[in-house]
């Protein structure tokens, strides 16, 4: 059986990658990708611990992180097609509109 | 002869049927005051007439009904109720009572929603709403050119259903409840005509002037349960046994009633004098609690004293006494009402009510006595040089609840309450007389621009005869026997260590009566007598609608008729004849008269007037109306265009600006209150509260706001980078914690 600290080195990696992609890729798409790293990341380390555990919290909570990331999904998509409509970009530096 | 004692012993609807509907008094005139105040302006003038009138009369024909069922004695059973602080067999007898559940409780305290009438306040309940049905009969007249009809009938209604509740009230927080509501109706009243500054004022300074008693009878009410409390804590089976009652039954009555009902009230006064022989009487420390350290005589003291000073300022005594005479500015179907017939004997009411309380300290009752007696003469000095007819019997209403006062005070309650219905009677009579003389003759109110309407207004000019008659105490109208009542009860009661006060009181009471009799005549002189005045407004008065004159002849034939009260027909327990309100208030007041013989604080005397006081009383009237009748028939009229003497003047110009009294407050009362308001105003409202709290709050945030605002680039990543940086920071913080 596989120890518990290569899922968790694993599911810290995934996130750092994801956390990265986020803050340096400059299109929204890439960076909408970067998160779902993240959150899988994040079921990872659940998972991870339900089975050390031997009970079912973990993927309980795993199901409603899948929940979130699919409306995080819909919602953020919407957005994008949205601004590139309005804007004809989906470069994260070319929408800086929000500024003092 | 048995078969008409055996009706009106017979009650038409039992009371233990109507007990449950008592409630029913108060809400049609408040239902009435609802429907006129919401829909007024929709039904039209007759409309609201009708349902103002008929809520009054619907609330008549049930303290009809009540008042009748309170002296059933139906097959040889005197109506009763058991009395929820005394023990078993205990029954209050006369008296209705029914308890609604408890209105609200906090902690032990708790206050029902209790209903209770007795014979004192089944009295003033066909007072209130036969005089209060009168009046809202005239006013339809009275109000006939007035657009603010729908508002005037609400406010009247609105009042009628807050005297109910006051008299009603068996604890005293709801008591105090229809106390706040007729002085809110009054004020409400008072200013009726806002637009005139001159008026608004008035109805301010009477609402204010209020509220300066209101407050201490709010104190005395906290004193009052504090000291059942103390009363409850340290008393001991002899005390309880003395009050007729038991540990048991008193704590649990406190718990069901509270500690502010009546009954309870009257069972820790009789528990405490000093001859029980138990651990609580007047002299013992309150042991714990904030009044730690006084004595319950003390603090019942103290608690009276400022029931006192709350009295003052319904009732329009000194020092409380110059919102009154201002008060009409109202129209005068309110003066008539709630100035002269209902609402400012509300404090006499309430020493009634108290009595038992009262009698156990002397010294609170001398200076009720004494109060009143100054009131009294002050202002029946005062009415001598007033020319506006509502002033003078402003001032006479002033002077005659002062009369009341002295009674309360030297403990003869039965005739204070007499005379207080009695002048509500002829006072309202007057009150209505006068403005019937004022519909007939252009709003005209100087008595000095009136005269001669004997022979205009003849129904006005009969029963403003009659009540001047009944006021001056002639013999034999009401307003003799009650005066003189009040005058024996003064001069043979005495009060424990003080007994000087009966020989003061007595001897201002015969020089007000002279006085009484002076200003009365004058004003009845100067309007009804003599010749029509030059400067009249129009050259003939006419005589009212009967809407008018029907309530002047009713209440003129009651001033005649109240007097079978005052004759000694009932015979006495102890033998030989008390007067009829006497006996009819016994059931009432027999507690206190047993507090006081217990604790041997007043020595009550029970003798009927000689003859001899009679004479003495009637002669010292007849001489006052003499005198009047001799200046301003003959001697003014003959003297006419000399000039008058400098003495004489500066007497007459300090009287006519009533003694310069409201000039007084005006100098060390209201001045240094609005120096100090414009001080408060300045520094603290003004520099601390607006520029300093209100505008340096937003300055700073603006400021604040302004400067963090460009830390905002708006790069979504750069806030990420934020986020992530903060989160690193939170893991290495908590590596730190799980490391150490």
């Amino acid at each position: 059986m596989v120890p518990i600290t290569y899922y968790l080195l694993l599911a810290a990696a995934l996130f750092c990658m994801g956390m990265f992609g986020v803050l340096v890729r400059t299109n929204a798409l890439v960076v909408f990708m970067c998160v779902e790293l993240m959150l899988n990341a994040a079921n990872l380390t659940f998972l991870a611990f339900a089975r050390m555990h031997g009970d079912g919290i973990g993927h309980v909570s795993a199901f409603f992180v899948i929940a979130v990331a699919a409306a995080e999904a819909a919602i953020g998509l919407a957005i994008v097609i949205a601004v590139f409509r309005s804007r004809g970009t989906v470069n994260v530096d070319d929408i800086r509109t929000m500024k003092h | 002869m048995d078969g008409i004692i055996d009706f009106f012993r017979t009650a038409p609807i039992p009371p233990d049927v109507l007990a449950p509907s008592l409630w029913l008094i108060i809400a049609l005139p408040l239902l009435g005051a609802f429907v006129c105040g919401v829909f007024g302006r929709m039904l039209g003038r007759a409309n609201v007439n009708l349902i103002a009138c008929s809520a009054v009369a619907g609330a008549f024909v049930l303290s009809v009904l009540t008042f009748w069922a309170t002296s059933d004695s139906a097959g040889g059973r005197v109506v009763n109720f058991p009395n929820p602080f005394g023990l078993e067999r205990d029954v209050v007898r006369y008296a209705l009572a029914h308890d609604y559940g408890t209105w609200f409780a906090a902690g032990d305290f708790r206050v029902n929603f209790g209903l209770l009438v007795d014979h004192l306040s089944g009295t003033l309940l066909l007072v209130i709403t036969g005089v209060g049905f009168l009046i809202h009969l005239y006013s339809t007249s009275y109000m006939e050119h007035d657009e603010g009809y729908a508002r005037y009938f609400a406010y009247l209604n609105l009042f009628v259903a807050a005297m109910l509740t006051l008299v009603m009230a068996d604890n005293l927080v709801l008591l105090f409840v229809g106390w706040e509501g007729v002085g809110m109706a009054s004020y409400l009243l008072i200013g009726f005509w806002y637009t005139d500054p001159a008026k608004a004022w008035a109805g301010r300074k009477a609402f204010v002037t209020n509220r300066i008693g209101d407050f201490a009878f709010l104190i005395a009410t906290f004193l009052i349960v504090l000291l059942v409390g103390a009363f409850n804590r340290q008393a001991d089976p002899r005390d309880f046994n003395a009050a007729g009652t038991s540990r048991e039954r008193y704590e649990q009555a406190l718990s069901e009633r509270g500690p502010v009902n009546f009954k309870g009230l009257e069972k820790m006064a009789q528990g405490l004098p000093e001859g029980t022989g138990g651990k609580v009487s007047l002299e013992t420390p309150i042991e714990s609690g904030p009044l730690e350290g006084h004595t319950f005589g003390g603090v019942m003291t103290v608690a009276m004293l400022l029931f006192l000073l709350g009295a003052a300022g319904k009732s329009a005594q000194l020092p409380l006494y110059v919102w009154l005479p201002d008060a009409m500015a109202g129209p005068t179907p309110v003066s008539a009402l709630i100035h002269a017939a209902t609402m400012v004997t509300a404090g006499v009411y309430l020493f009634c009510r108290m009595s038992s309380l009262l009698v156990l300290s002397p010294t609170a009752m001398a200076t009720i006595a004494i109060v009143g007696a100054l009131t009294s003469l002050l202002a029946a000095l005062i009415a001598f040089a007033q020319d506006d007819i509502k002033k003078v019997l402003a001032y006479s209403t002033v002077s005659q609840l002062g009369i009341m006062f002295m009674g309360v005070g030297m403990g003869i309650f039965w005739a204070a309450a007499l005379h207080l219905v009695t002048h509500a009677f002829f006072k309202a009579c007057l009150f209505l007389g006068a403005g019937s003389v004022m519909h007939g003759n252009g709003d005209e109110t100087d008595i000095k621009k009136l005269g001669g309407l004997r022979h205009e207004m003849k129904w006005t000019w009969g029963t403003f005869l009659v009540a001047t008659f009944a006021i001056t105490g002639i013999f034999p109208l009401s307003g003799f026997f009650s005066k003189d009542a009040i005058f024996h009860g003064v001069e043979h009661n005495h009060l424990h260590g003080l007994h000087w006060v009966s020989e003061v009181v007595y001897a201002l009471g015969l020089v007000i009566t002279a006085c009484t009799a002076f200003y009365m005549s004058r004003v009845y002189l100067l309007t009804f007598e003599g010749k029509r005045s030059s400067e009249a407004r129009v050259a003939h008065a006419h005589e009212s609608a009967w809407h008018m004159t029907l309530p002047l002849v009713v209440l003129a034939v009651l001033s005649v008729a109240a007097a079978v009260y005052a004759f000694p027909l009932m015979p006495r327990a102890g033998g030989g004849m008390q007067p009829v309100f006497e006996n009819f208030l016994s059931p009432v007041l027999r507690p206190a008269e047993t507090v006081a013989k217990a604790a041997e604080t007043v020595e009550l005397d029970n003798s009927t007037p000689s003859l001899l006081a009679y004479l003495t009383a009637w002669l010292v009237a007849i001489s006052g109306g003499g005198l009047a009748a001799y200046l301003y028939l003959s001697f003014f009229p003959k003297r006419a265009g000399q000039p008058v003497g400098a003495v004489a003047r500066a007497v007459r110009r300090v009287a006519h600006n009533k003694f310069y009294v409201d000039e007084l407050y005006e100098f060390i009362i209201i001045r240094p209150i609005k120096f100090l308001s414009f001080i408060l105003f300045r520094v603290v409202d003004s520099l601390v509260i607006d520029t300093v709290f209100v505008r340096g709050t937003a300055w700073v945030t603006a400021r604040v706001g302004s400067a963090l605002r460009y830390l905002q680039s708006g790069d979504a990543q750069a806030y990420a980078a934020v986020m992530a940086v903060a989160l690193l920071g939170g893991v290495a913080y908590a590596l730190i914690q799980v490391l150490q």
